[in-house]
């Protein structure tokens, strides 16, 4: 599903994010990517959905070089995938329904369809109750489960997670865990950046570690460390 | 389809509640800036016409002393008739004292000072000759001779006085150009301003627009909309005003209307012409505008 071969990204001449970095994540697996801040674990997934594009070596998403994307297929690049954030990234002008709606009406979904598959989504992360409210209205975990909602309503391929349970408490975030093995395990890809000891040691999955822009462990099954 | 027509006008009015105030700034100024350019266009014409007229019609006016004798008069027009080949005699016209002092009358009805000067009595009457020779300095020739004829006070050549109105004419047509394209840009520059800000109070929202893969003509169409609609708003504004100083204008010169001063209106189909050209201005000016604008902040 997604394959990086000798990828290397610098931001500057003293800052390299990644270097040479090679590995591959088949079809539906869920894979978490851990190491320090500053490690390369966002720039990952941000090459992954073509917001930086690699100085040397190319990433393959289905089946595609997506380095050689033109620019006007990147947005059907990421109509295949979700996004999730640390801080959500929700509209605060908007109620729930209208944030999952957005996600849809961007991208031409006719009305009937957003009417059918918003409530589907909200009831399947636990948030049907209360598609009337605003984000400040919202608990922390609530609001994750918006964007996760937001994320998923397009059934994309690939799930992309930076931190989702950064903000959360222990017990919020364990939640929100389970939430997107549900969605792992309706055949979406999940590659998720985390530093949060706990819920990879929790999951099990494999992972995926990084030490200064470069692949120092990748392991079936693994724990934090 | 329709949601996404329904989408982009949704988003476009309410940018438009949200900038009330440099959404007003941006469409006065290209109302104003607007409207110097259709002054621009009308002006030209009127002087247009008045030139085309005068060129067409009396190049040469003979002045008959006031103290005259009719038998001095008729020698003069006898004279005049002899030229069939340098005028056109049958277009020849003689104003007596009265329709002299008649025309006069209108011609300085805004100058009461010089009117006070002339009666009846002591204005010139004239002779108003239309040449037909292509060569100027046939006519002037002529005018020459007829300098030298008892009774005439003065020959005067229609050519000067055309010649210092094309004069003033181009100038007024750089000025007025000029100062049309420079407002004309500060207009485009507040709608570029804008839309600028109108983005960057969004720019959360359009981030998420880009990563659930909106494409860029999708998050910009509503934007141009808006400058689009700037600009026409403006164009409408700029007709308005053009149409009342057009009338103001035809209303004035309606005084005048049997001296070569009725040139000076603009026929009501050119105005129409301009003003749909004033429209078309504005609403392209406000969507390049908006749209250079949108394509700058949409690298996310």
């Amino acid at each position: 599903m997604i394959r990086l071969e000798n990828v290397t990204k610098s931001y500057s001449a003293e800052v390299t994010a990644l270097r040479d970095v090679s590995f591959e994540i088949p079809k539906g697996e869920f894979v978490f990517l851990v190491g320090p801040s500053g490690s390369g674990k966002s720039t990952l997934l941000r090459l992954m959905n073509r917001q930086e594009v690699p100085e040397k070596g190319s990433v393959w998403v289905a089946g595609k070089n997506i380095n050689d994307l033109p620019e006007s297929k990147i947005p059907f690049l990421r109509r295949s995938m979700g996004n999730i954030f640390q801080d959500y990234k929700l509209l605060l002008n908007k109620t729930v329904f209208e944030n999952v709606a957005f996600a849809l009406e961007v991208i031409g979904r006719p009305r009937h369809v957003i009417r059918q598959q918003v409530p589907a989504v909200l009831e399947l992360v636990g948030l049907a109750d209360k598609s009337d409210r605003f984000p400040h209205q919202l608990s922390g975990g609530e609001q994750q489960r918006v964007s996760i909602a937001r994320a998923f309503v397009n059934r994309p391929l690939i799930l992309l997670a930076d931190e989702p349970t950064g903000n959360l408490d222990p017990t919020t975030g364990e939640g929100i865990m389970r939430l997107l093995e549900r969605i792992n395990s309706t055949g979406t890809t999940v590659v998720m950046a985390t530093h949060d000891t706990r819920v990879v040691n929790m999951m099990r999955r494999r992972v995926v570690q990084l030490d200064r822009g470069i692949i120092v462990r990748d392991q079936e099954r693994g724990v934090y460390d | 389809m329709l949601a996404r027509i329904s989408y982009a006008l949704r988003e476009t009015f309410a940018s438009l509640r949200r900038n009330v105030t440099l959404t007003a700034a941006a469409i006065v100024t290209s109302a104003v800036s607007l409207l110097l350019v259709g002054s621009t266009f009308l002006i030209q014409r009127a002087f247009d016409n008045l030139l085309t007229r005068w060129k067409g019609d009396v190049e040469l006016i003979v002045y008959i002393r006031s103290d005259a004798s009719v038998e001095q008069i008729q020698l003069v027009e006898d004279a005049l008739r002899s030229q069939p080949s340098v005028i056109d005699v049958d277009r020849l016209r003689y104003l007596d004292q009265a329709e002299s002092y008649a025309e006069a009358e209108k011609l300085f009805a805004g100058d009461p000072g010089t009117l006070r000067l002339l009666t009846p009595e002591n204005i010139p009457s004239q002779f108003k000759v239309v040449p037909i020779a292509e060569d100027s300095s046939l006519v002037r020739e002529l005018g020459e001779q007829f300098r030298q004829l008892a009774g005439v006070k003065e020959v005067a050549y229609a050519q000067d006085v055309f010649d210092v109105v094309s004069r003033v004419s181009q100038f007024i047509r750089v000025a007025t150009t000029a100062m049309s394209i420079i407002l004309l840009v500060v207009a485009v520059g507040l709608i570029w301003n804008t839309i600028r800000t109108a983005m960057f109070a969004r720019r959360r929202e359009i981030e998420v627009m880009k990563l659930v893969g909106a494409t860029n003509w999708f998050i910009r169409i509503p934007f141009m909309l808006e400058g689009l609609l700037q600009g026409l708003i403006g164009g409408v504004l700029a007709c308005g005003g053009l149409w009342g100083l057009n009338s103001a204008w035809s209303g004035a010169v309606d005084d005048f209307n049997d001296t070569e001063l009725a040139a000076l209106v603009v026929s009501d189909g050119y105005v129409s012409g301009v003003m749909l050209v004033l429209l078309l201005i504005g609403a392209l000016a406000g969507a390049v505008g908006s749209g250079i604008a949108a394509s700058r902040f949409l690298d996310v």
